[in-house]
């Protein structure tokens, strides 16, 4: 009981910000609720990220009745390699990544064969609202397979490693990227068992880790170090993200990111009620950094100065950046 | 917790004094029991009239019986008699009831009964009374002797409250010669009554017979003789024998005045014997009964003024909000998962029903079934909503087959699974496969195992009588609850899991 106690005070002194203060002090606070499909319908995502010129992997058609499913095959014309996914979907579930076509069946990723019955019955799954939150009909788009830049192959298993910033009124607190492992069968969620990196604001260069709520330096898989390597275009990525600010008009948010061996950084989905384990990854609690950025929002306001999404992302790097990769 | 906005603070103090102050009024103000088990004193009074009819000619009896305008709250009266007509009126502050009868003879006997009880009497009207009186006219030696006894009353006296219990005081002293002489050799109780009387009125202070009743169980009594004076606001009661003041707390009043008890015509020898015994009776039925009795009305608008069916509802409804709390404080503060917000709730009240331990067996069997059946059709590559159906279906035949098992083994827990629980547990199968799909088997595992959990937490307080009692009877402690969630609406803290949870901070 005591030792508890202890541990709460530590925390606190850190700054770890546990559920309970995320959901009062940001997501309620900075988030209005009409704004919420924006984020939790990726078409919406997408096509509001196409108006605002901010890069998104390609469109190539959405689904969004059982007749429809007709169409499929004249959606992904001549394309070998695709990726369905519902609509509003949440924490990857429902989605399924075509990278090859194969005597007339289809090839996964992790090499799996699925026939165009499989891919059919994925379809009208998405639809009736297998995998929207709450159970809700959804549609399912097409769109193009990310194939991620080959400098994670030595510390992602197969999947596509993505990077998620939070950011805080336009200002980015905290970047973390997720690699996926053998079991979180190439997903980059850290529920289903992906590895949390932390990255530096200021350099774009990775931290320790985090697995299942421990640290880690070394990825389970390819048992290479996953700190100190340098992700590249890091500008690219904070400036999209401090830009999703305007794109949705939510104050808080996660910002999902991939970088494309060709198109560079694309952004895959914002969240309107990003995890904690970023802190893991960043051994560093969220609560002093958004003080800091409130206290910064606060003296704007009473300059009336609007700062533009470059000035945002030179304040986070001043302030949050240069961590250095710490000894183990 | 700092980070309650003043708007917040505001209703919350609000809520929470609101809900304090009704719960008090109705405890000390109104009375009601605490709990349920509070017992009060109930007071069955017989007064049995004996006499002898003439036969010659009709008979008339009056008797006194307590004018009901005091601190006790009568819940029943019966006058029991053969063959008499019973009539009942007012006269100065007393009752007087008169059996009468055209024709009786020999040995007659009339009963009056009074069941009264002390608490939830309403409120008393203003007591008024005379404060000055003419001198009653003496002469001679009697003359002399009063006014050598007043002057030193006079002397030792500040007001009419001195006045008075020294006048009794002196009129004890037997071995006052005055005192000797006023009584005349008797110095039974009512012939101190009347030289008292003599003596206040030369000092023209009014003065009034009290006959009271002695609230005991099992002792023979007669009437007991008090006097008492009203001092312009009160009436101010006094032993005649002792000249202690005020009257004691087991007395009842049955009747004022010089009057003798009961009056006879048409007969003689009456005689009125008292039969007193005390019962205990669960206080709050006391409460229901006083209510029907008096004009204070106060369980008129509460939850006990509903029909018994509706109450019965109630008494389950009005627990729902404590299963809330209890997932509030084991979700928010405690950081256990559970399967949607109040399905445990609905999972708590399906226990009811179930009685907790064959609810829990229940649960779990055919939730494990019903999610193993699902996985089955996994692999028919069915849509969502025809899978679902076949799963619900699954589940009622499931329910059917084991009532049915369990009728035959004698079990008839097992015939308790009523539509309610029925629904919910299909309710539950259905968000839990959806979980399942969306989140994998193992977490959806640990939500149900929290579910169950939370719902066996919410089932044991729900359940608990004195904590149903009370809620139901201080519906106000609700808004006191309310003001609690209220508050936690703003919670900011660590979950307990999550102390758990960051840990790895904390580690270097």
């Amino acid at each position: 009981m005591f030792g508890l106690i202890k541990r709460w005070k530590a925390l606190e002194a850190k700054g770890i910000m546990g559920i309970n203060r995320r959901n009062a002090d940001y997501v309620l606070k900075y988030n209005q609720r009409h704004l919420y499909p924006i984020v939790d319908d990726k078409i919406i995502t997408k096509e509001r990220a196409i108006q605002a010129g901010i890069h998104v992997p390609e469109l190539y058609g959405i689904i969004s009745t059982e007749k429809e499913i007709e169409k499929f095959d004249e959606i992904i014309a001549g394309r070998s390699d695709f990726v369905i996914k519902p609509a509003q979907g949440a924490g990857g579930d429902g989605i399924l990544v075509i990278a090859d076509k194969f005597e007339g069946r289809y090839k996964t990723v992790s090499g799996k064969i699925v026939s165009q019955e499989d891919i059919e019955h994925q379809l009208s799954s998405i639809l009736t609202g297998l995998y929207s939150l709450g159970g809700h009909r959804d549609r399912a788009l097409i769109e193009y397979r990310v194939t991620p830049d080959p400098i994670f192959k030595s510390i992602s298993y197969e999947g596509v490693p993505d990077i998620r910033i939070i950011v805080l009124m336009g200002y980015p607190v905290m970047a973390m990227l997720r690699l996926p492992t053998r079991q979180s069968n190439g997903k980059a969620n850290l529920h289903q068992g992906a590895i949390g990196v932390g990255v530096d604001l200021a350099t774009g260069l990775t931290l320790r880790g985090t697995w299942l709520n421990n640290k880690i330096t070394k990825h389970p898989d390819t048992t290479n170090a996953v700190d100190g390597v340098q992700l590249p275009n890091w500008d690219g990525f904070m400036k999209l993200a401090a830009g999703c600010y305007e794109l949705c008009g939510l104050g808080y948010i996660g910002v999902d990111m991939v970088l494309d061996e060709e198109k560079g950084p694309l952004i895959l989905e914002l969240n309107a009620r990003p995890g904690l384990n970023i802190q893991i990854a960043n051994d560093c609690g969220l609560t002093h950094r958004a003080h800091a950025v409130e206290a910064r929002i606060a003296e704007l306001a009473k300059n009336d100065v609007k700062e533009s999404a470059e000035d945002r992302v030179r304040f986070s790097q001043q302030l949050f950046g240069h961590v250095k990769p710490a000894e183990i | 917790m700092r980070s309650l906005t003043l708007h917040l603070k505001v209703l919350i103090t609000l809520l929470v004094t609101v809900g304090i102050l009704v719960t008090a009024y109705q405890i000390f103000i109104l009375g009601i029991p605490v709990t349920e088990d509070e017992t009060d004193d109930l007071w069955n009074i017989d007064a049995k009239v004996e006499f002898q009819a003439s036969g010659r000619e009709p008979v008339k009896v009056q008797m006194f019986v307590p004018p009901l305008n005091q601190d006790y709250v009568s819940l029943n009266e019966s006058f029991i008699s053969n063959n008499y007509g019973v009539s009942i009126k007012r006269a100065d502050g007393n009752r007087k009831v008169t059996w009468s009868a055209r024709r009786a003879s020999g040995n007659q006997t009339l009963y009056y009964r009074l069941v009264l009880t002390k608490r939830y009497s309403g409120e008393q009207p203003k007591a008024t009374g005379p404060i000055y009186r003419d001198s009653i006219a003496v002469e001679g030696a009697e003359k002399i002797a009063a006014e050598a006894l007043l002057a030193p009353i006079r002397q030792h006296s500040a007001d009419v409250e001195t006045f008075i219990s020294e006048t009794i005081k002196r009129v004890n002293n037997s071995a006052d010669d005055n005192v000797k002489l006023l009584l005349g050799g008797d110095a039974s109780t009512p012939n101190k009554a009347k030289v008292i009387e003599l003596l206040l009125s030369i000092a023209h202070v009014p003065m009034e017979r009290v006959h009271t009743i002695r609230l005991a169980a099992d002792i023979q009594q007669t009437p007991e003789l008090w006097l008492r004076s009203f001092n312009g606001e009160n009436w101010l009661y006094f032993n005649p024998d002792s000249g202690e003041q005020g009257l004691p707390q087991d007395r009842l009043v049955w009747w004022t005045g010089d009057d003798q008890l009961v009056g006879i015509e048409g007969g003689k020898k009456a005689l009125v014997s008292f039969t007193l015994n005390n019962s205990e009776m669960n206080a709050i039925r006391l409460a229901k009964l006083t209510d029907e009795n008096t004009d204070v009305d106060f369980l008129e608008y509460s939850l006990y003024g509903l029909p018994l069916q509706t109450q019965q509802t109630y008494q389950i409804m009005i627990m729902i909000p404590i299963g809330v709390l209890v997932i509030l404080i084991l979700r928010n503060l405690g950081g256990l998962q559970t399967l949607g917000t109040f399905t445990p709730v609905l999972i708590a009240l399906a226990f009811r029903e179930t009685q907790l331990g064959f609810g829990i067996m229940l649960f779990t069997v055919i939730t494990a079934l019903g999610l193993s059946l699902r996985s089955y059709l996994e692999h028919l590559k069915l849509q969502m909503l025809p899978r679902l159906s076949v799963v619900l279906t699954f589940v009622v035949v499931l329910i059917a087959v084991i009532s049915l098992f369990s009728h035959k083994l004698g079990l008839e827990r097992g015939l308790s699974v009523a539509l309610f629980p029925m629904v919910i547990l299909t309710m539950t199968i259905e968000r839990l496969s959806i979980t399942w799909e969306e989140r994998g088997a193992s977490h959806a595992f640990k939500v149900a195992v929290g579910t169950l959990f939370a719902a066996t937490l919410a089932h044991l307080l729900m359940t608990v009588p004195e904590l149903t009692y009370f809620i139901f009877t201080f519906p106000a402690v609700l808004l006191i609850m309310v003001g609690f969630m209220l508050a936690m609406g703003r919670y900011r803290g660590y979950r307990l899991t999550e102390l758990f949870r960051f840990k790895a901070f904390l580690k270097d």
